[in-house]
This record gives structure tokens, C-alpha cells and sequence, in this order.
């Protein structure tokens, strides 16, 4: 069971100062615009935070692009909207950190072949859902995501969209128990990405075939068999290598449930 | 079924070959009728013996006849299967089988021996079904693999296995359960394991599991050892004993269930000491680590009368009660039926480490395993403080130090109110209930929010604002989990509000907690003069007087305003004033006369007393200052009344004229009050009497104010203002001292000290996970069995129509049953069947039964001629698993426990168990849970204690009172007790002579002693010349009786019988006993402590 508050809270109330530049070439007025400033919760989504800073930027483009969709890049790598924005800073900048985060704003030139579409937040709610879905088969079969109530799926979604630690929890806790008399999850849900952005998803049993705890020293091992020191970094932190999956998963996975780790 | 048969020995005389080991099995033989069981024991010349005729009708069997062994084999230890397989160990540590044990050749044919792990020898076996589990010497734990217990008897290879398998964990014990089930002893901890997750197909299992294995004692046959145990060399065998007990009994209660009951005669036996150490010998077949002394068996046994084999030869008398109708009545007062004055008293916890267990005929469902079995919590706590953890903490919140001025930083999701709403019911207070939905509106910036209650039909029943609840906690019931609001703004009645499940409750009572806490502020380790209290549900409030200090402070002055404008002055309008009117405090008021005045006055008076004359009625009887302005006589009437009585009048010209605008100040000064009106001094009245015992203040007449301002020197606050958190744990009591020190004592008598943290259990993490301690704590249930004599059938559970209930309280009042007994909420478990209690006062007989001549009377043990009704006791141990900013303090068993400091010093003297009075030494604020206990003798059990200032008082177990003589710094124990005046009582109980004491709580001048009826009385005079003060008062203003009272200077704190918390108001250097209670919280306490000093 996820009982640690202590880290759940210092996880979820994890931010990142960011600055967003409007691209240069989509600059349509004489008078440069300010950079916007912001700060943005690790763990959700850049369509959920960028309304703000759509406005503002939005007197300075032509107004043919207006309703076009916004993307955001950083140092010219598209960034990809149905990852955590923790994620996503710790895969490109998380060796070498530097904050505020500058992002550029495009409205243009929408890179089909990298990104995904999003035109509204419906898509990142259905996406997010997916994900938990996919995690909970994982976990349990699907047997906790089934038996939840809509509403219950529904706080889950408002509670990361308006930040609510308490909202979200509250729900969330039934997806982090261990059923039966199995102590830990079938599988863990858990995704290791290389520099390059490349994604390794593998079934990983939290536990030994003897049935002790599996630590994400072993993990390591199993994935990287020929590299050695391979460290891995999630929420802009080092994980100890003697960390035991099963607790890894209960209290380190983002709102979707899944673990999502960078090498480094 | 319980109760001992002696078997006779093998010789005449039994110390010439005693027996060194048995072993029972054999009910699942194939193709065996119903009912048989192979018994085989052991002799010291190393002999097997096996008992024939053994069957479930038959359990003592008929005669033992020898098993050869071969040549060179010395057994130690032998283990039947359900099966009838047999496993023998032998001394060199190897292990050897009996061949082809069947229904029809139950001794089998022949020995083989069975090769040894490598490398090591064994030490314990024991055989299931499809397995065999042992221990080797090194304590490693080993499987044997490939049993077949079902063909064992024609198959030597499934009666031998294939090889043995190691088993992570190290054990010193082992034993397998009729289904294979396996338990063991751990080496390093000596706790009792269950080997988890063992099922048909996977005999090894998954993991070893700790199992909740707590020794409860009853203290009136066996705490003195266990107090003294520490020291006492018989101490292993104390344990080893009481160990042995339990899990005999555990057998027993299975064998209920199953057996049918004996048919036999009993046997005649000659010699039944012997047979008492041939049991032992039993029981204890790793004899080389146990003291053996006869001595200490009889001693220490929990009840000897109900365990040994001395007085019940053969007899087998239904110990077990007849099925009672009772049962199939649907009995809607069932219910949460512990005792509160049996676990106060009779029941002690002590920490055992364990050397033996025997899983018997327990038989342990997989599916859904017992909640004691569980250590999820152990898990939990090693994660915790795990160095991987710290360092992941650690980097995290590192995250934040970064070199960037966030101050130009938006933040990217705005701050919202929330709402939360959910299905719930409204109790009343009849315990009726109706639906209806409650929804919570939260803003965290804002720091504000609602609580509606609606209608089913979404009409709105009433708004609270969350800043009004002064107290969240829980008041559930079985099966109905409630929390209760108290928002004494809004209702004098508190709020109940009864949840659909216990989590939605849990959930609920969280986030209330949370925001209520927020909304005062309040967070983590509260001030050192907070007042602590305790419900009937064991949570744990605390009410901190510093915030509210800190809030309206200006220049050292403390200001109130009340809310006066619009209130009609023609009826009277009085608010009370909380600080009394002690020099110092003013009193201002402005507003404006109507143009038909005649009269009104001011009065600064004393409490509403209760008059009986025809009927019942409230007066006030103390009015220090009347302020009264006659236009009607053109004059101003200042006077004083004295227990009714209006003194001599002090007249001053009129001031005001009618229909003008006015403002006015009183001010208290030493020797008297000076009044001002419209910024002029306008009179001067000396004090008659003094003006602490103003306690409000009423204006009347035809006038309005605007404003009224109440100031003093100290904080002002109003029960309606104080705010109770709920801090986290579960206790029976919480004392604490006015430098911070805080302990508790649960219900099972385990002492706690205050860690300093918030939360745990349903608080969950409120307040960080930081000094959270899993708690646990024991409580017993009691019902009665009831029965009438009847000259044709005797004694049965059918009574005259006028009877109690045949199952009931102990008033047989109300209808308890032992199957409607329920467990308050979830986190409570079972740790104990229904059993007999042997030690209920007054005395029992062989079956726990009590006799007298009809209900009620008095009981007596014996039953003699006239008797025609008995009853007994039936307990039953319930267990909660929960944490809590706790910790444990020692491992003594505590009655009670009182704190005092005196400068830098602390003093902490408690009363155990066992009913001695004890002292905690090096409690020093670095180290709240001191060093140890010091033994303080006394001549007669003690009850309670309190001390304060280096006096000491202390409560006998007959209700007397002793004060501590020759206390001193060099000699902090003192030398002697000597005995104080038993307080009389007066008119208003009508009882004559004296009545006993049960608590008692010290100050430094007087003492308040709570009486075995309810009453409090004041001992006043106390002072370090005279310990034992000089008189006793009576609080005569009402008829109330209490549970608990706590005092501190002038702080009384009191909790009345009905669980409602109050304070005494006017209490004074002359008037010590104070003039009246005001009420603070009415929810259900229990105890409360004050000694903090809230207001000091």
C-alpha cells in the first residue's frame, strides 16, 4: 500500500519554473512579447497548464494561426504532450539541469510525424485513462479500474487537473493496493527510457521467484546486462539502487500510474 | 471438553519411566472409521509407546503398548501425521520412519531411517499430511519433499519423501497444523511465525509471517510474577508455561467443533501431581533450555483450577454452554459489549518470547486468514526507516533548492474551492436517523469553507461554517460508522452523521480533521499547556490554548468583543465572562438610552445556581457589583448580594439623561471598581466581595448597545471558541505536565509517551509520517450467563418470566450474547475465543460459576443450599491495530500515571497493575520516556495516583487515601505512607460515613478526589507543611456525578458521568472548591488532563 504521505506529498507538490518564448518567426508585431513565466507541476501535462500562456502569446501571431494547435519545443526536439512535463525535463535536461526551463512556443508548422494531435484537454483525459487502465492490467488483472465507478475515474482526472493531491488519493490508493493474498502487484508498471527517447516497457514481477522483494538494482541488471552503472532518474532524482520495485511503483509511479524512468 | 484426564503411569511408581514426549494424529488414516486418532509418546528410557483404543469418543484410550525400536536409536522426538505417519527423531540428530502404518496395522511394520540434510543434524520434525518440516541444530528450516500421506502406508517412498528442501528463515521450532499449515518460532526475535501462501499445490509456501502473539495476564493470579519477572530466574519458565497453556487451548477450542463428546468413564488416579508433570513433559520436549521446577507451574499457571489435571479426574462435565435460544432471537440491542470496568482493572499485557508451539488440531483457513496473523505493519515500519527511503526523501526535497527568483513565476493551475459530497444519514438523538446528503466546500487560500447538510430532495437542512466545529471525532457503533461535529454556535446538540461505509467515514473524518486544523492553524506538536482529552472511542483530542493566545494579544492585554447590537436589553442580555472580573479587566460598553427609559442596570454577577424549593430552579445568588440607573428615583443604586441578600445601597446622582448616547467603562481594580462614563470618572465601589466570582455579565432595561469590549490580562477564551484536534492513537488515558510531557495508557495498561507528532490511523499521514508509531491495544467483552435452579432439571438457562435475560450485562439489565457481540470498526480483530472467566470477583467454582439466592445479590463461588440462581462471566479479547504519535514507555503495567514539574525538575509516579506505586526516573525533556521505574512499597494495592509539587497522593484499592512522607530530592521515592482523613459525605448524598475514592488529582494547594459514587470533593489546605491538607468541602451546587476530574492551580477540569467535559468556573485562593461547572464539549470522554495549565 502506498502509506508514505511524506514522499507522495513531496512528489506530487514537485514543480518546475519554466519560461516559454514565442517562436521567433511567428512574431507578427513590431513590439517583441514578454517571455511567460510560470510555474508547472511535475507531474501533469502541458495541455492542462498552457492556457494562460496561449493567451498571452496569441496578439502577437497572425491571427490565420490562431486556432491552429500550439506545440512546444525545446532546443528544436518537439516536446510530446501525452508524457508528464516531469518527465519529459528530466529525459532532455535532466544530466544537465538548468531552470527556468526555456521552451519555445510554435503555432505553426505542426510536426505531424513526431506528435500527436491534441485539440482538446478530452484527449490528454482519454489518454490519461488508457494509461491507468494499462497499468492496472497490469497490476491486477484490471480487476481495481472495473469495478471503479465513473465518478471515481472522474475524480481521478479533475483531482491531477486542479492539483489535488487529497482529490486524487483518495482514489488513487485503491489502484496502488495489493490484492489477494499476493503481497505486491502482478507486474509492474514501469517504463525505461533511454537518452535517444527510446522506450523499453518489459513485464516486471516486484518479486524474486523465491519471494522476496525485487530492488531496482536487479532490474537494472536484467535490462542492461552487458552495461555497467547504469543509473536511473525519475522526478529529478537519483532512485538508490536498493529501492524495492514494489515501493517504487506504489509511491514514485506518475498519476498514470506508470513508473516512468530516464538513464542516465 | 475442558477439562484434564490423567492417564495412569506406566509403573507404580512414575518417576521410574516418565514420559518425555507425545504426539497425536492420525484422524485422517485412510479408510480408518470416523473418530479414531494414533497417540505416540516417548519414555525417558527412550521406549515408543503407542496407546490403543484412542478414538474422538475415547480420547484417553485404553493402554500403552511398546514399539520396538532398533538397535542403537535414542529418541527425542516423535510427530504423527494426520495420516498416521510417523516420523521419530533421534538424539544424534537423525530422523527415522515407521513403514507401513494402516487402518488395520495402526503400529506399522517397521523402522527406516531417513537420511540427514547435509552437513547437519536435526532438531525438531513434525509431519502433516503431504509434508514433513524440521529444524536443524544451526536453526535452519527444512522441507521434505515428496510425501504422500495418503499412501504412506503401503509406499515406502511416499512415506519418505525424496529429499529435503532448505527453507529461507531461521526457526528453533517448528510445527504443521492438520492441514499442513506450518508455524514456527523465529531464532533471532523468538516470535511465533505462520509460514503464508502454503496451499495443495505449493506445500513450501511464500513467506514467513509474523503472528500477533501478545500474552495477556490476569493480574489477580499472576502479575506479581511479571512485574517482578525482569529479575525473577523462574522468568523462562513462566513464559515457556503460559505458552504451553495457549496453545493447548487452542487445540481445545478446535476439538470443540469437531469431537464428539466422551462416552468413557472417567479413570481413577491415584497420583495426579505426577500426571501434571507428565503433561509438561509434553509440552516442553526441547527440555535442555527449560527450568522444570514444580514450583513455578503451580504458581504461575493463568488458572490452575481450569488447567490442571489435579481436581477434575476424568470428568468431562459440559464446560461448554448449551446452545441458547438466545441465538436464533434476532437481538437488535447487540452491540460493542466490552467491559470498561474489566479491562480497567483485571487484565495485563506482557511481551513473551516464545519457545514452543504446537499447531495441533488447528486448522487455519487460507482463504481468509485471521487479522492477527497479519505484520503488514512491520513491513511497513522497516520501509520506512530504510536508507534507500531517506535518501529518495531527501533528493526530493532538494528538488527545491534551486537558483531561480520564483517570485515573477505564475502558478500554472489556479487555486479552487473544492467540493466533496456524499449519501450520508443525520442520527438524532433518539438514534432515530434520516437520509440526507452532505457536501463540503473547502478553499485552501482562502482558508474558509461550508459543510451543508440537504434534504434527499436537495432542499437545505442547515449551512455550517467549518470554522465553527470545535470538535471532529468518531462515535460509531458496530456496523454504523458515525462521526460527530460539535459546533456549539450553531446547536447545543452535536451532530452526528453516519456514514454508508467505514471507509467513506474514514475518509471523511481525514479531511475534516485536516481542514478544521488548517482553518485554526493548528499543525504538529502542540503548545506545552494543552488541555488533553480521551473519548469512549479512544481518540485523543487536544485543545491548545497558545493560538488563540497569540491571536488577540495587544501591549499584554487580551480583548474580546461581543456581539451585542440588535439584541433586545428590555429581557436581559448576559454573556459570560470567561477570566472572571479580576482586577485588571474592564469592561466597556456604548449605546444609547430610549426617551422612555426608566430603569436599567448593569450586573456583574456570579453563576446560576440550582435552587430546589417547589421545583427546580436557577438563581443567582452572587452579585458582586449591581450598577443600577433609576430614572423613575432619579438616582444610580450600586449594592452587593451575598447568597441572596442585597447589602447596604450606595446612591450616586443620575448621570444620563433619557434618550442620550453614552459610553461606559468598569473598571476592576484591587480595592474596588471605578465606573466611567462618557470618558469621566463617575463613582467608585469597593470590593464587598471578591470579583473573581463574577463570572458574567446582564444588562437590562429599556436601552441598546452598539458595542461591549471585554479585556483582561489573560487570554479570553470561551468553551465556543476552543477548537479540540484529534491528534492521532488510541488510549485509554493521556496525563500530561505543564513542561510538554505527555503519557498515555491504553486500555491493556501499556504505558505511551507523546512523541510530538500528528496523525496515523484514519489521520493517516496528516502531519508527515514523522514520530508515527504502530499502537496496538487490547480490550476485554463480558457478558453473563444467567441460570435459575430448578428442582427437576436444576440449574438451565430457562428463568422465571420475570428474570434477566439469560444472557446479559452485568446489571442483567440489558441482553448481551456472546454471537451479537460485534467489533467496533474494521481495524479491530479478535484475538481470543469466548471464555470462562475464573477470576471474577467474588469468587467462582469449577466452572466459573457464581451462586446466590436470586438476582441480584450479592455472589459467592460456593453453592450452598439456598441458592437458586448463578451466573458466570464470559470474556472475550479484542484487539486494534492502528498508529499514532506514540511511543511505548517501559514495559510495566500501568493503572495510572501522573506528571509534575517543579522548575527543571520532573517527577512521574504511576501505579501498576499489580496495584504498587512506582517512579520514572531520568525523565528529562530529551528523553520523555525516562530511564526506568523505581519500586515505591505499600502496604495496600493502589488505584490511582497524582502528584504535584513533591506531594504525592495516592488512592488505595479499598477507596482510602494515603499521602508519601519524606519526599526529597536525595530521596525522590520518600519513606513511608501515611493515611488521610477519608472524606465524609454530607447531607446532599444521603448516604452516612465515608465514602471511598477512586482518582484524585493534585494542586498545589488542594486536592480534588473523585468518589466512588460520582462525586467530587476538595481537600483544601495542602501545603508543603501539611500534606494532608486540612479540610474536606463538598461541591454541593449540583447533583452530577463524574468519571474523571484533573486540576492544575486553578484550572478543574471534570468529565460528568455522561461524558460531557466541564470546567469549574470561580475558583479562587478563598473559594478553592469554585462556584460552578461550565459546560465545554459535550462528546463522549472518558478522561481528561489539564494539568498542562491551559491558562497559566
Amino acid at each position: 500500500m502506498a502509506n508514505d504521505r511524506e514522499v507522495l506529498r513531496e512528489i506530487w507538490d514537485g514543480k518546475l519554473p519554466i519560461c516559454f518564448q514565442l517562436d521567433q518567426e511567428e512574431i507578427m508585431e513590431i513590439q517583441q512579447p514578454d517571455p511567460f513565466y510560470v510555474m508547472v507541476p511535475r507531474l501533469s501535462y502541458f495541455p492542462l497548464v498552457t492556457d494562460k500562456m496561449k493567451r498571452h502569446f496569441l496578439r502577437y501571431i497572425s491571427q490565420e494561426n490562431a486556432d491552429s494547435e500550439m506545440w512546444l519545443d525545446y532546443n528544436g526536439q518537439p516536446l510530446k504532450w501525452h508524457y508528464p512535463i516531469g518527465f519529459l525535463y528530466d529525459l532532455y535536461c535532466g544530466s544537465d539541469s538548468q531552470l527556468p526551463w526555456t521552451l519555445t512556443v510554435h503555432f505553426t508548422k505542426f510536426p505531424e510525424t513526431i506528435l500527436l494531435r491534441c485539440p482538446n484537454k478530452d484527449v490528454v483525459e482519454a489518454h490519461f485513462m488508457s494509461t491507468i487502465k494499462e497499468a492496472d492490467v497490469l497490476k491486477h488483472r484490471g480487476q481495481v479500474m472495473s469495478t471503479m465507478q465513473k465518478k471515481d475515474h472522474n475524480q481521478l482526472w479533475l483531482g491531477l487537473q486542479n492539483d489535488k493531491f487529497d482529490q486524487f488519493w483518495a482514489i488513487n490508493r485503491r489502484l496502488m493496493e495489493s490484492h489477494g493474498e499476493n503481497e505486491g502487484f502482478k507486474h509492474v508498471p514501469i517504463r525505461v527510457y533511454s537518452d535517444d527517447g527510446t522506450c523499453n516497457q518489459r513485464l516486471v514481477s516486484p518479486k524474486n521467484n523465491d519471494g522476496s522483494r525485487k530492488v531496482l538494482q536487479q532490474l537494472i541488471s536484467e535490462l542492461f546486462p552487458d552495461k555497467i552503472e547504469v543509473k536511473l532518474r525519475t522526478h529529478g532524482i537519483m532512485i538508490p539502487p536498493d529501492t524495492p520495485l514494489q515501493w517504487l511503483s506504489e509511491h514514485m509511479s506518475y498519476p498514470d500510474n506508470f513508473l516512468h524512468l530516464c538513464v542516465c | 471438553m475442558n477439562s484434564w484426564c490423567a492417564i495412569a503411569p506406566l509403573h507404580k511408581d512414575p518417576t521410574q519411566e516418565p514420559f518425555i514426549d507425545v504426539n497425536i494424529g492420525g484422524n485422517q488414516i485412510p479408510y480408518a472409521s470416523r473418530g479414531t486418532l494414533a497417540v505416540w509418546a516417548i519414555t525417558a528410557h527412550g521406549r515408543v509407546m503407542y496407546r490403543t483404543g484412542v478414538s474422538t469418543s475415547s480420547p484417553e484410550g485404553q493402554k500403552w503398548i511398546n514399539v520396538s525400536i532398533p538397535p542403537n536409536c535414542d529418541i527425542k522426538q516423535i510427530s504423527v501425521g494426520p495420516t498416521g505417519l510417523v516420523w521419530a527423531l533421534l538424539w544424534t540428530g537423525r530422523a527415522i520412519i515407521r513403514k507401513g502404518v494402516t487402518k488395520d496395522c495402526p503400529t506399522g511394520e517397521a523402522w527406516l531411517e531417513v537420511k540427514s540434510p547435509p552437513e547437519t543434524k536435526l532438531s525438531v520434525l513434525s509431519v502433516g499430511v503431504n509434508v514433513v518440516w524440521a529444524v536443524s541444530t544451526d536453526t535452519r528450516v527444512w522441507f521434505r519433499k515428496g510425501i504422500d500421506g495418503n499412501s504412506a502406508g503401503n509406499s515406502e517412498i511416499a512415506a519418505m519423501g525424496t529429499g529435503w528442501l532448505e527453507i529461507n528463515g531461521n526457526m528453533v521450532h517448528v510445527s504443521v497444523g492438520i492441514n499442513d499449515q506450518v508455524f514456527a518460532i523465529g531464532e533471532s526475535n523468538k516470535n511465533v511465525y505462520w509460514r503464508s501462501g502454503i496451499t495443495p499445490a505449493e506445500l513450501t509456501g511464500k513467506r514467513w509471517r509474523m503472528v500477533q502473539a501478545n500474552m495477556q495476564l490476569s493480574r489477580t493470579s499472576s502479575t506479581a510474577s511479571i512485574i517482578s519477572s525482569a529479575s525473577n530466574p523462574k522468568h523462562h519458565s513462566l513464559t515457556m508455561l503460559t505458552e504451553s497453556n495457549t496453545s493447548e487451548l487452542k487445540s481445545n477450542i478446535n476439538l470443540h467443533s469437531s469431537w464428539e463428546e466422551s462416552h468413557s468413564a472417567p479413570i481413577e488416579n491415584t497420583l495426579p501431581i505426577k500426571s501434571a508433570r507428565e503433561s509438561r513433559a509434553k509440552k516442553s520436549n526441547n527440555v535442555e533450555t527449560i527450568d522444570l521446577t514444580g514450583k513455578s507451574y503451580e504458581t504461575t499457571l493463568k488458572n490452575p483450577r481450569a488447567w490442571s489435571p489435579v481436581r477434575s479426574v476424568g470428568s468431562v462435565v459440559g464446560m461448554e454452554a448449551q446452545p441458547d435460544s438466545d441465538s436464533s432471537v434476532f437481538d437488535t440491542d447487540s452491540g460493542m459489549f466490552f467491559d470498561d470496568e474489566v479491562s480497567q482493572t483485571a487484565w495485563g499485557t506482557c511481551d513473551t518470547s516464545w519457545a514452543f508451539v504446537e499447531a495441533g488440531g488447528c486448522s487455519v483457513d487460507t482463504v481468509q486468514v485471521p487479522h492477527w496473523f497479519s505484520d503488514s505493519q512491520n513491513a511497513f515500519n522497516s520501509d520506512i526507516t530504510a536508507k534507500w527511503r531517506f535518501s529518495i526523501l531527501e533528493s526530493l526535497k532538494s528538488r527545491n533548492n534551486v537558483d531561480v527568483d520564483l517570485s515573477r513565476y505564475g502558478l500554472a493551475i489556479e487555486e479552487k474551492g473544492w467540493t466533496r459530497s456524499s449519501e450520508a444519514r443525520l442520527v438524532n438523538s433518539n438514534n432515530s436517523s434520516e437520509d440526507c446528503i452532505i457536501s463540503l466546500y473547502w478553499h485552501a487560500t482562502e482558508n474558509t469553507g461550508t459543510l451543508s447538510v440537504f434534504q434527499p430532495d436537495g432542499t437545505i437542512k442547515f449551512i455550517l461554517n467549518l470554522g465553527e466545529i470545535s470538535s471532529v471525532t468518531t462515535c460509531s457503533e458496530p456496523g454504523n460508522p458515525r462521526i460527530s461535529l460539535v459546533v456549539p454556535n450553531q446547536s447545543k446538540d452535536v451532530i452526528k452523521i453516519q456514514y454508508m461505509t467505514e471507509m467513506e467515514q474514514e475518509e471523511w473524518m481525514n479531511v475534516l480533521v485536516d481542514i478544521t486544523s488548517q482553518i485554526h492553524g493548528l499543525s504538529g506538536r502542540p503548545s506545552n499547556n494543552s488541555v488533553w482529552a480521551v473519548t469512549s472511542s479512544g481518540d485523543i483530542l487536544n485543545w491548545d490554548p497558545l493560538p488563540a493566545r497569540l491571536n488577540c494579544e495587544e501591549n499584554g492585554r487580551y480583548t474580546k468583543e461581543f456581539q451585542v447590537f440588535g439584541k433586545n436589553m428590555t429581557s436581559g442580555f448576559s454573556t459570560a465572562l470567561h477570566n472572571n472580573f479580576t482586577p485588571g479587566c474592564i469592561l466597556k460598553m456604548s449605546g444609547c438610552l430610549f426617551d422612555d427609559v426608566t430603569r436599567f442596570h448593569i450586573n456583574l454577577q456570579g453563576p446560576e445556581v440550582k435552587k430546589q424549593r417547589h421545583k427546580i430552579e436557577t438563581e443567582v445568588t452572587e452579585i458582586p457589583f449591581h450598577f443600577n440607573v433609576r430614572f423613575d428615583e432619579n438616582t444610580v443604586v450600586c449594592n452587593t448580594k451575598v447568597s441572596g441578600n442585597w447589602g447596604a445601597e450606595e446612591r450616586h446622582k443620575l448621570p444620563l439623561a433619557k434618550g442620550q448616547e453614552f459610553s461606559m467603562k468598569i473598571v476592576s481594580e484591587i480595592k474596588g471598581f471605578t465606573v466611567v462614563i462618557n470618558d469621566e470618572k463617575y463613582c467608585s465601589y469597593k470590593h464587598r466581595i471578591s470579583p473573581e466570582t463574577i463570572t458574567s455579565v446582564l444588562v437590562q432595561g429599556q436601552l441598546r448597545l452598539y458595542t461591549m469590549e471585554y479585556s483582561s490580562t489573560s487570554v479570553i477564551i470561551g468553551p465556543d471558541e476552543m477548537f479540540w484536534r484529534m491528534m492521532g492513537g488510541y488510549l485509554r488515558k493521556v496525563e500530561c505536565s505543564q513542561n510538554g510531557f505527555v503519557w498515555g495508557i491504553s486500555n491493556d495498561h501499556r504505558a505511551w509517551v507523546y512523541t510530538g507528532g500528528w496523525g496515523g490511523g484514519i489521520l493517516k499521514g496528516i502531519g508527515g509520517n514523522e514520530a508515527i508509531h504502530a499502537m496496538t491495544d487490547t480490550q476485554t467483552y463480558c457478558v453473563y450467563e444467567n441460570q435459575r435452579w430448578n428442582p427437576l432439571s436444576g440449574y438451565t438457562s430457562t428463568g422465571l418470566p420475570t428474570d434477566r435475560y439469560m444472557w446479559s450485562d452485568i446489571t442483567g439489565k440489558l441482553k448481551r450474547t456472546r454471537e451479537h457481540t460485534k467489533l467496533l470498526n474494521r481495524h479491530w480483530h479478535w484475538v481470543s475465543e469466548w471464555m470462562v472467566d475464573y477470576n471474577t470477583p467474588g469468587g467462582v467454582d469449577n466452572e466459573g460459576w457464581q451462586y446466590a439466592t436470586d438476582f441480584p445479590a450479592p455472589y459467592h463461588g460456593k453453592k450452598i443450599f439456598t441458592d437458586c440462581v448463578r451466573r458466570r462471566r464470559w470474556y472475550r479479547k479484542a484487539q486494534i491495530n492502528t498508529e499514532g504519535p506514540w511511543v511505548r514507555a517501559g514495559n510495566t503495567g500501568l493503572l495510572d500515571i501522573s506528571i509534575s514539574t517543579n522548575g527543571k525538575e520532573t517527577s512521574v509516579w504511576a501505579v501498576t497493575i499489580g496495584g504498587d506505586a512506582i517512579y520514572r526516573t531520568g525523565v528529562t525533556p530529551t528523553t520523555p520516556a525516562g530511564a526506568h521505574w523505581e519500586h515505591v512499597n505499600s502496604p495496600q494495592a493502589l488505584l490511582a495516583i497524582s502528584t504535584c509539587n513533591n506531594i504525592i497522593w495516592t488512592v488505595g484499592r479499598k477507596g482510602e487515601l494515603y499521602y508519601r512522607q519524606g519526599i526529597s530530592e536525595e530521596n525522590p521515592g520518600g519513606s513511608d505512607w501515611k493515611l488521610i482523613e477519608a472524606p465524609k459525605c454530607g447531607f446532599t448524598y444521603g448516604q452516612k460515613g465515608s465514602i471511598g475514592a477512586k482518582a484524585i488529582s493534585l494542586t498545589k494547594t488542594s486536592a480534588w478526589v473523585l468518589l466512588t459514587n460520582g462525586a467530587i470533593a476538595v481537600r483544601t489546605g495542602i501545603s508543603k507543611e501539611q500534606q494532608d491538607g486540612k479540610q474536606w468541602k463538598f461541591i454541593s451546587d449540583c447533583e452530577q456525578s463524574f468519571k474523571h476530574v484533573s486540576s492544575i492551580d486553578r484550572e478543574i477540569w471534570a468529565v460528568r458521568s455522561d461524558g460531557v467535559l466541564q470546567r469549574r468556573l470561580g475558583v479562587t485562593a478563598e473559594n478553592p472548591a469554585g462556584t460552578t461547572w461550565q459546560m465545554v464539549l459535550p462528546a463522549n470522554f472518558i478522561h481528561v488532563s489539564a494539568r498542562g495549565g491551559c491558562f497559566a
